[in-house]
């Protein structure tokens, strides 16, 4: 059985007394331990499904399943120690005011879990981040490092689940390898479950087994990591979306 | 002769902490052709373009052997006439929409100012000229865009209307900074097109400055790779697969590729020499 089931998910937004349609009829599951893309241009609904999922977003048809169970709004303890989300920009997801430390503590409390010593610092540790980071603030790291603080917090209550929303794109290059290496390294560790957004196919590659690509709030098409590499899509849209990104193709 | 001529250009901050360079002596001559410049943030890409247009604010301070502009000397000219160069001479695109335009000024007010003030142009000639100048970046509905605030657009749109506003004076040399980062792939296709068209149709030298490599190596005619506020190689963009310096080739092999393989990515290796 799979992990995560979204049957026909609606998401539709008030907007200045218009209804918009963020997302439309989308279908997915996701199995234990895989790992799922969702790429498109912004405004696609790509992020408005991980957000649906947290609840951040209004729910107007369908039906959300985790392991199993229909998603109750009411289990926010039991959810989020199953279901964790890393966002896209790192300078402003992290609270401006609170430490590393106690950023990664707040979990711990409103969890009643103790040891919070060691657990800061083992998660420290696990991202590769320095121990005396600790009590620094985020306006005191680099992009990079931040983005390591997001994934440690999400890390905290050892989730099953980690929805990530673009964790990479608002960093160099390099940095974003690293990143890639880290989330990569801890999925292996400790069997993690992605559903990633990205707008960059050759991210969405290198992390995910499947992808579905979305338009205009709507599945487009679902891909396997080897009909990707071998340019096998249906749809005129994919197709595009992969020829914009034909200079991300291995030389040759 | 080249359009512009950049010889040991250095920015450095006076700050608390001491001096800080942000760029170390760099130097490179520009024809009507379209240069990219490369770099990770920080490596002083953004401070290069801008110091050609001397909008570094004090404690900044700009020095150069010598900064030449279609053979007028930048270090030397007057704040005067540096104001006749920016906008008619030398545009630049400014990294983030967001920021970068008036929010409480509509799109249309915006654009027409430069025309009303500098151009002395009728009302009714401004509106027109704005709006060709929509038209020409390809917003299709430019009426309802003139009469947006810039949250009202997207972050596409955003950047579209700043490269128009840069366009409508027409100038020499344009510098653009990360003018497609923001943008979606297809979208940012479309924006390359109507830069390139621009330089082929106008004559235009730009300046073209990117933290994305593969991008610029596609789109420019020669490229500049920055490291720490120096040029660590500088090569024509279709070699840019052969490139020699270990920090270009660390660039480019980072990058996951389509149908690569899953392995963990290489980083960067920044003890080596060249990296101090």
């Amino acid at each position: 059985m799979a992990l995560i089931e979204i049957d026909n998910l609606s998401v539709t937004f008030l907007s200045k007394g218009h209804r918009v349609n963020a997302v439309k009829d989308v279908s997915l599951s996701v199995a234990a331990q895989e790992s799922f893309g969702l790429v498109g241009e912004s405004g696609s609904g790509k992020s408005t499904i991980l957000r649906a999922i947290c609840g951040l977003a209004p729910i107007s048809g369908g039906a959300i399943r985790i392991g199993g169970q229909v998603l109750d709004r009411k289990a926010g303890k039991a959810f989020a120690v199953r279901v964790q989300m890393v966002f896209q920009d790192p300078y402003a997801s992290l609270h401006p005011r609170h430490t590393i430390d106690r950023t990664l503590s707040e979990p711990l409390a409103i969890h009643g879990i103790g040891d919070t010593d060691a657990r800061v610092m083992r998660a420290l540790d696990d991202v590769g981040l320095p121990r005396n980071f600790r009590f620094r603030f985020p306006h005191q790291l680099s992009g990079g490092q931040r983005q390591r603080v997001a994934i440690a917090r999400a890390l905290m209550l050892e989730p099953e689940i980690l929805l990530l929303d673009e964790p990479t794109s608002a960093l160099d290059a390099s940095v974003q390898a690293e990143t890639l290496n880290l989330l990569n390294r801890l999925r292996a560790e400790r069997g993690l479950t992605f559903l990633m957004v990205s707008h960059d196919l050759a991210v969405i590659d290198h992390m995910c087994d499947r992808v579905l690509v979305m338009q205009h709030g709507a599945a487009v098409e679902e891909l396997t990591r080897d009909q990707l590499a071998g340019a096998q899509m249906k749809t005129d849209y994919a197709r595009s979306l992969f020829a914009a990104s034909a200079d991300r193709m291995l030389a040759g | 002769m080249s359009l512009l001529s950049v010889k040991n250009l250095r920015v450095s901050f006076d700050t608390e902490a001491g001096l800080v360079e942000a760029v170390r002596g760099v130097s490179f001559d520009l024809g009507r052709e379209r240069l990219g410049i490369v770099g990770e943030s920080g490596s002083g890409k953004t401070m290069t373009g801008r110091a050609v247009l001397r909008l570094i604010r004090p404690p900044g301070r700009i020095e150069a052997d010598s900064l030449l502009f279609d053979g007028q000397d930048l270090m030397t000219a007057s704040e005067r006439e540096m104001r006749a160069l920016r906008g008619p001479r030398i545009a630049m695109v400014m990294q983030d929409p967001k920021y970068s335009l008036n929010p409480v000024m509509k799109v249309g007010a915006q654009l027409v100012e430069g025309l009303r003030q500098r151009d002395r142009m009728s009302k009714m000639d401004a509106h027109d000229k704005a709006i060709a100048a929509l038209e020409a970046v390809q917003i299709r509905d430019p009426e309802r865009v003139m009469e947006a605030y810039p949250h009202e657009l997207s972050g596409g749109m955003g950047q579209r209307v700043m490269i128009a506003m840069m366009l409508i004076p027409n100038p020499d040399l344009l510098i653009a900074d990360e003018p497609t980062s923001a943008l979606d792939v297809t979208v940012q296709a479309e924006v390359l097109a109507i830069l390139d068209n621009l330089v082929k149709t106008r004559g235009m030298g730009l300046i073209f400055i990117s933290h994305d490599l593969r991008l610029v190596a596609r789109f420019c005619d020669r490229v500049l790779v920055m490291y720490k506020g120096r040029v660590v190689e500088e090569l024509a963009a279709k070699d840019l697969m052969q490139a020699k310096h270990p920090y270009t080739q660390g660039l480019l092999n980072c990058l996951p590729r389509i149908g690569g393989p899953r392995q963990p990515l290489p980083g960067l290796d920044r003890s080596a020499d060249w990296a101090v």
